[in-house]
């Protein structure tokens, strides 16, 4: 029986005549972190889209549970409006009280100082961290991400993962889409799309000592 | 105060501030504001004589004596208002759908999005209008009470292809359709009203045009000294509809299948 806060049963989805997903399966419970990698093309997007329900699937069920956050590859945001107003328009979104949680993740990604400049002056990397933050204002149960460290540089590419762990020890479930893994210890459990399916599944066991193994 | 109420409360003044703010940012529009208001203007006075006009009020049914050149002056100032305004606000919708998609998403009510950006352009309208009369002072200077029906019409007017250009913007795929559609509209439209150069003029095709309600509201007021209010009123009923539709487009493509 599922017992995930993110599950999905044979989901189906097809561009016209082009099949993108040919029954896909999820069960991914609260607290963990998962990457879903694939090549170019294999529906990656696609998948995350129909687990967010910004794309409804052509069959199959799928099932969120809790509040969502989630980041587009390319980043959505408004070349007329600042940093702080977006906050201000997403707080009024996610109905938040204040914007302490943006403060806090303005300081944790170094871009504290763009708070007042618009979207057009920014860098593609700090229109990443933009990006990125409008995902997580909300602290929520599920988070979606698709390439999210793209255009980071190191320092930055190390305190996103500093914020992600954060989240999963809190009891976010955290889906990453992308196509290359660097370091594939730091995720719970590996699943990789190929021809529209889930095709492998590879565990991350994480044993008390913290050096992690794979296994199959 | 309840949940619905709060809620209303607190994203309606944020979206309208922003919607106001993406709709008055158009570098261009400015520009065609402060130059091309004018000098269509001042166009029309230098090709236009004051050869009087018959002008029909349809719904009193009187022919009106119009002097060419005046009512040259309010048709075209109409037309390039209904260019700026139209192109201001399809360029500002068509700017914000994928944040707007992502702010849905976020929970933001659809309806607070599409209402905000329509009291937006209902403002913009209204300030557009109110420039393009004064402007008109340079050229013409007519009774107070015409002034005035001509800067109502001139707003109205504003309203509906501002109207138009906000469901453009969440209609169509390319900006190129957008522009095309308004230009065309807009040329057809305000060209058809003015008996100048225009045979079917005072027929009664012209009423299921958008342009018909302001163009008669404002020369009625203009040369015949009354208030059509229900000319007026249509022109609004136009603008409402244009909204409307842009809503439903609006709903159908910001839709969530999930609410977080």
């Amino acid at each position: 029986m599922a017992d995930g806060i993110i599950v999905a049963r044979q989901v189906h989805k097809a561009y016209g005549r082009h099949s993108v997903l040919r029954g896909v399966d999820l069960d991914i419970p609260a607290g963990t972190l998962v990457a879903i990698v694939g090549e170019n093309g294999a529906g990656k997007s696609t998948l995350l889209q129909l687990l967010a329900g910004t794309l409804a699937a052509d069959d199959g069920s799928i099932d969120v549970r809790g509040s969502v956050g989630y980041c587009p590859q390319e980043p959505v945001l408004n070349d007329a409006l600042t940093v702080d107003q977006h906050f201000r328009y997403f707080a009024a979104a996610y109905q938040l009280r204040t914007l302490h949680r943006a403060e806090q993740l303005l300081d944790a990604l170094h871009f504290s100082d763009y708070r007042h400049r618009t979207v057009a002056e920014l860098s593609g990397g700090t229109r990443q961290k933009l990006n990125l933050t409008l995902a997580l204002l909300h602290d929520p149960d599920v988070l979606l991400l698709d390439e999210p460290y793209q255009g980071f540089d190191w320092e930055t590419y190390l305190r996103f993962w500093d914020i992600v762990e954060e989240l999963r020890r809190a009891g976010t479930a955290i889906v990453v889409i992308t196509h290359l893994i660097f370091e594939r210890e730091r995720f719970d459990t590996l699943y990789s799309l190929d021809r529209g399916r889930i095709a492998d599944e590879t565990a991350t066991v994480v044993p008390p000592d913290g050096n992690a193994y794979v296994g199959r | 105060m309840s949940a619905a109420e709060h809620l209303v409360a607190r994203q309606f003044p944020t979206a309208l501030q922003f919607a106001v703010r993406n709709q008055t940012r158009n570098r261009l529009a400015w520009l065609l504001l402060a130059l091309f208001v004018p000098a269509w203007d001042l166009l029309m006075v230098a090709i236009v004589s004051h050869k009087p006009l018959e002008f029909k009020l349809f719904s009193t049914g009187v022919l009106l004596q119009a002097d060419g050149r005046e009512l040259s002056l309010i048709t075209a100032g109409m037309n390039s208002l209904t260019l700026i305004v139209g192109f201001a606000v399809f360029a500002a919708t068509r700017r914000a759908l994928p944040l707007d998609r992502r702010l849905v998403f976020a929970g933001y009510r659809q309806s607070l999005l599409v209402a905000a950006k329509s009291l937006a352009t209902m403002l913009v309208a209204a300030g557009v209008g109110a420039y393009a009369a004064v402007v008109l002072l340079a050229f013409w200077r007519p009774s107070i009470g015409g002034w005035a029906a001509v800067l109502a019409g001139s707003a109205v007017i504003a309203a509906e292809y501002g109207a138009l250009g906000l469901l453009l913007g969440v209609l169509v795929k390319g900006d190129l359709e957008g522009f095309f559609l308004i230009i065309m509209g807009s040329l057809v439209d305000t060209f058809l009203q003015n008996p100048v150069g225009n045979p079917i003029a005072n027929r009664p095709v012209l009423e299921y045009f958008p342009s018909f309600g302001p163009t008669q509201f404002a020369a009625g007021g203009a040369f015949g000294h009354a208030a059509l209010w229900g000319e007026l009123v249509l022109g609004l009923a136009w603008a409402a509809a244009f909204l409307v539709s842009g809503l439903i487009v609006f709903q159908r493509r910001t839709r969530v299948r999930r609410h977080p």
